[in-house]
């Protein structure tokens, strides 16, 4: 495992610890995302607003499929599921209730300088609505 | 004696190159004889089956890809590649998977795709829309 696949495994973890401050350290300050429903964010402070924001309506942890790197850009497959801690009807892709669980296969592309990510891109490739009293 | 690119990157810019000037002996040769497909048009299984998909196409548009970023996993196992594709169709297209489209019509797209290897054949194609998103202007 190259030293950016460990990093980005560190990453990972401190996402899913909602761990803001390790969080913000791997991001560089005026860090690109743009994620997988089109939505585009600039900065570190920006970004981490956000999840904070996802998180306070669900539950959200992400695994890694697989991960793998060449020079300064990290691809990645990862498997994301959220469960809704409350009703969120502005959750991003769609309004969720209470329990509902939403699932996305997604691929993403990080871009890094030294030890920061400075772009990244995520595009969904499955994703999967669960909802708690059936659709 | 088992195959292994000198150059990973160029030899999927290669596969690219005969996919861009409709080579389809030189791409399909990428190809595994039961590769999955899950390609933004299409969800294929075969070598065979996709390049009959990509005549279909080729017939009605011109389609062109270009390599905006790549990264290839340790033993040529993986790729992911950032593609943007470029069509403009020949004719008019109304059953076009992705939306009709009329003769002269352009259309772009960047995906993420994520292609699998078993000896340097692809076995898995999967292609992720990055943009544009359902919604979003063209």
């Amino acid at each position: 495992m190259t030293a950016s696949e460990r990093r980005f495994r560190d990453y990972m973890r401190a996402f899913n610890a909602s761990d803001w401050d390790a969080l913000r350290r791997f991001y560089a300050a005026d860090v690109e995302l743009i994620i997988g429903n089109g939505t585009t964010l600039l900065g570190r402070e920006a970004i981490v607003d956000f999840y904070r924001n996802i998180k306070s309506w669900t539950s959200r942890t992400i695994e890694i499929v697989d991960c793998f790197s060449e020079g300064n850009l990290l691809a990645a497959e990862l498997e994301s599921e959220f469960v809704a801690l409350t009703d969120a009807p502005d959750f991003p892709t769609r309004p969720m209730q209470r329990g509902d669980r939403y699932y996305i296969n997604s691929f993403a592309l990080y871009e890094f300088h030294g030890s920061e990510y400075r772009r990244i891109r995520a595009a969904v490739f499955r994703r999967e609505f669960r909802s708690l009293i059936g659709e | 004696m088992k195959f292994v690119p000198q150059d990973f990157r160029g030899w999927f810019e290669a596969y690219l190159a005969a996919f861009n000037r409709g080579d389809f002996d030189g791409f399909g040769a990428f190809y595994a004889d039961d590769v999955i497909f899950h390609g933004q048009a299409a969800q294929l299984r075969g070598r065979d089956a996709v390049l009959d998909f990509y005549r279909k196409v080729r017939a009605r548009l011109d389609e062109q890809v270009e390599l905006v970023s790549f990264a290839g996993a340790e033993g040529g196992r993986r790729i992911a590649a950032e593609l943007r594709t470029t069509l403009l169709a020949r004719r008019d297209w109304l059953e076009m998977p992705t939306g009709p489209m009329r003769a002269g019509d352009k259309r772009q797209s960047v995906n993420i795709v994520f292609y699998d290897l078993h000896e340097y054949k692809f076995t898995r194609v999967r292609s992720a829309r990055l943009w544009p998103q359902p919604g979003t202007p063209k």
